[in-house]
């Protein structure tokens, strides 16, 4: 049944690129991220950035003064919405200067630029459509459980959820668990108060304070239009290994919604949109799980490395453009970089390199080009040097958000404050070492602030850090 | 974790008892030794053994030496009597004399200044280019904004470098990388100098075949090979900052030597073959034709070489040009460029 599955799926996945490749489709950037990332706000500073005719003096056919413009075009999938880009970018640029809203549904867009050929005879004039998806990033930890079946994702998740960090978030649900027979005949209510307490569990770890990761099914935290829906309704169970699962008993009953869950909502979100991407970017934002802890941050490399597993790199060919396409780039960047001096972005960059190990070492055996940069969409601060005590220390300047503290200091949104976030350690494996989550900020080496979005000059482009770069890595040799 | 850390500290704006300095200072990071690639490698190489090559007596040398000294010493001996003379013959031709022997002199000393300033600017050139090409090799950005600064001031004195001054200077202030620093300064303040370089060996290369092709003695189109390859040599040396006097001419003659020696001649982004089928049609068309377009293809291979080791930065984000590049009229294509 399974392998039956897999034909139809990939000959969905064939069809569907070989039309869209006679239907002149573009290139198919992939903007892939865990929620809270930076993936809306990086969407929105591309657009921005090539709508607006920044200067991108890193983007050669930017800086060559090659781009002639670039626009907005209606998206070509009649069914999914549009990404809300004017919103987005009123939001951050209007009086309140506020981040965009965490993204609850999928929103697809299509950016056309037209630019001149530095190579090549003939018409010189070309033009490059990018199709870029922004969806909530929950539902990226879904990729992993398409592998998974029932059992084998209930036993990952019970150890998982019994290991020190989150062990104690898990208490309620493990202690109702505990209560349950698998065997059981099916009870609806039984399901259901399993599976909110799951999702309460799911939903505590992602706080700020702990900011894991690892949390699939991703629709439990982000439902979307599936709210309540028996698809959603359930959890896992401790099954033995090898043991059949009795027929109408609670076990069988959950297996089969994590199935339809599997067909009815994973494996479209996936064969829509992910499974053919030209080039990728891996948005991390490795400075929570800093803030959080070693355990937050082992528990983010874990994600990620399960997540990558989905996609498919490797260098691309025409059959293969044609049939199944092939991600032939992929950029790793550590979003957030201007909350930290550019003197740290070396360190951070080596955390990332460490967070995305595995993913790396697959991407460059399939013979993928890789790249890690700390980047910054949207640069919300500048830098300064901050002579106190005798020391001098490298700092950076901006808004902190409301709500924001350090060092005793409780920030209201309104005033500019220098920060020293604290300077990461030289050998980034010791920012893994050690079990602690959740450290209180007495405890940690840093501490990362968010900052509100800069103040701009009506009608400029946001400062940005590297977003040149990452450009010029994923779209600048179709600008060529 | 022993290593003692700053805590991570928030200050308010208006605190009297910090200062806040706007520019950062480098904080230098660690940096892993990439290896150069090959062309980078050769022109380090040809520049070493030029440019850059420390003075080191032969016995050639030290023959040549003495006996510079002995006539130098002859020549003194003969103005002193001169002198001499002419002040017993009369108080004022002496005294002209005198006068003139004072200007040769100054004039003398001024050469040799200009010389060794020549030298050492040449050398500084090369030296820029070989940090340059470690510190884009490693991405590094501390080691490369000073790099940076040495290589827009070597053009200060250039008003049509403004642009491409100012907009490295933006770059450098920002926040990017190296390797991407350099890049864009060489795209920015290089490019138009490369242009105009290209141009220059094309015109050359012209000229030699054209020249080779309708003179009537062997010896008269050799002596004008050499002289127009002397000339290609300095102005490419002008065009990219560095003033090469004669001694400084000598020096990068042989660096641009060595450049062709270890590229075997051809190569830099050419097959050999493209080169024998362009010169082959050629003499089948006629021997003298023949004879031109290897000329001019011997000019061509001079002037990319001259290039590649007076350029102040290496190559990088621009493929190095190639024979084809500056000259492709030689291979008979009318291709429209």
């Amino acid at each position: 049944m399974s392998f039956f599955n897999d034909i139809v799926f990939e000959a969905g996945v064939a069809a569907r690129s070989l039309a869209e490749y006679l239907g002149g489709g573009g290139l198919r950037l992939g903007v892939t991220g865990l929620s809270r990332a930076g993936k809306t706000v990086f969407i929105t500073a591309l657009v921005n950035n090539l709508v607006g005719r920044a200067r991108l003096p890193v983007l050669s056919a930017s800086a060559e003064g090659r781009i002639a413009r670039a626009t907005l075009e209606p998206q070509p999938d009649d069914a999914v919405p549009r990404f809300a880009y004017e919103d987005h970018l009123a939001a951050l640029t209007g009086p309140e200067r506020s981040w965009p809203q965490s993204t609850r549904r999928i929103s697809q867009l299509r950016l056309t630029i037209e630019f001149e050929r530095a190579k090549g005879w003939g018409n010189k004039a070309s033009s490059l459509t990018l199709d870029i998806v922004d969806y909530p990033g929950e539902w990226l930890l879904d990729l992993p459980l398409l592998a998974k079946s029932y059992a084998q994702w209930s036993r990952e998740t019970l150890e998982a959820s019994a290991k020190a960090a989150r062990a104690p978030l898990a208490a309620a649900w493990r202690g109702f668990l505990a209560g349950l027979d698998p065997g059981a005949p099916a009870q609806e209510d039984m399901a259901r108060k399993s599976a909110e307490l799951f999702t309460a569990y799911l939903k505590r770890s992602r706080e700020d304070v702990y900011a894991l990761s690892t949390l699939p099914p991703g629709r439990f935290l982000m439902p979307g239009d599936l709210e309540g829906s028996p698809a959603l309704t359930f959890a896992p169970l401790p099954i033995e290994e090898g043991v059949e699962i009795g027929h109408a008993s609670l076990a069988a009953m959950m297996e089969r919604r994590y199935e339809a869950y599997k067909t009815h909502v994973v494996r479209p979100f996936f064969r829509d949109h992910f499974s053919r991407l030209d080039r990728q970017i891996v948005l991390v934002d490795a400075l929570a799980a800093l803030n959080s802890g070693p355990a937050a941050l082992r528990d983010l490399e874990n994600a990620l490395a399960e997540v990558l597993q989905a996609f498919r790199a490797g260098r691309s060919s025409l059959l293969s453009s044609l049939f199944r396409p092939r991600i032939d780039r992929i950029l790793f960047a550590a979003t957030k970089a201007d909350h930290l001096h550019h003197t740290s972005h070396d360190r951070l960059e080596d955390i990332l390199r460490l967070l995305t190990a595995r993913a790396i070492r697959r991407a460059e055996g399939v013979g993928a080009t890789i790249d890690v940069i700390a980047l910054a969409a949207i640069r919300a601060t500048r830098e300064a040097q901050i002579r106190h005590g005798g020391r001098t220390m490298a700092a950076i300047v901006g808004v902190p958000e409301a709500g924001e503290t350090l060092d005793g200091q409780l920030f209201d949104g309104k005033t500019e404050a220098a920060i020293f976030p604290g300077e990461l350690p030289a050998n980034p494996k010791s920012a893994f070492a050690g079990d602690s989550i959740a450290l209180p900020e007495a405890e940690n080496h840093w501490r990362f602030l968010r900052f509100r979005p800069p103040l701009l000059a009506p009608g400029a482009c946001p400062p940005q850090i590297r977003l040149d770069r990452a450009l010029q890595f994923l779209i600048g040799d179709k600008l060529a | 974790m022993s290593e003692i850390r700053p805590r991570p500290r928030a200050f308010r704006l208006d605190d009297a008892q910090i200062v806040i300095e706007p520019q950062a200072e480098a904080i230098h990071a660690e940096v892993v030794e990439v290896p150069l690639d090959e062309g980078e490698r050769e022109i380090e190489t040809a520049q070493q053994s030029g440019m850059l090559a420390r003075w080191r007596p032969g016995l050639g040398v030290l023959f040549w030496s003495g006996l510079g000294g002995l006539v130098a010493l002859g020549v003194g001996l003969w103005v002193t009597q001169l002198v001499e003379d002419l002040f017993g013959r009369a108080h004022a031709l002496g005294w002209i004399a005198a006068g003139l022997g004072a200007i040769a002199l100054a004039a003398l000393m001024a050469i040799g200044a200009r010389e060794i300033a020549a030298i050492l600017r040449q050398s500084r050139i090369a030296r820029l280019h070989a940090d340059l090409a470690r510190a884009r090799a490693s991405d590094d950005g501390e080691a490369a904004r000073p790099l940076i600064g040495r290589l827009i001031a070597l053009y200060e004195r250039r008003p049509e470098t403004a642009a491409g001054r100012a907009e490295t200077a933006e770059a450098a202030r920002a926040i990017i990388d190296g390797r991407d620093l350099i890049d864009i300064a060489e795209r920015a303040l290089l490019r138009p100098l490369d242009a105009k370089a290209q141009a220059e060996i094309a015109a050359a290369a012209k000229r030699v075949s054209m020249v080779t092709a309708i003179s009537p003695r062997a010896i008269l189109d050799m002596l004008f090979v050499i002289a127009q390859i002397v000339y290609l040599i300095r102005r490419i040396a002008e065009i990219y900052g560095g003033r090469p006097g004669l001694l400084g001419f000598f020096k990068l003659a042989r660096s641009v030597g060595a450049h062709i020696a270890i590229t075997g001649g051809m190569a830099v982004g050419d097959g050999l073959v493209q080169q024998i089928v362009g010169h082959g049609i050629a003499s089948k068309i006629s021997a003298r034709l023949g004879e031109g377009v290897l000329n001019g293809l011997l000019t061509a291979r001079v002037g990319l070489s001259a290039l590649a080791v007076c350029r102040p930065a290496p190559f990088g984000a621009q493929k190095p040009p190639g024979v084809s590049d500056v000259a492709p009229f030689l291979f008979g294509a009318g291709k429209d460029r």
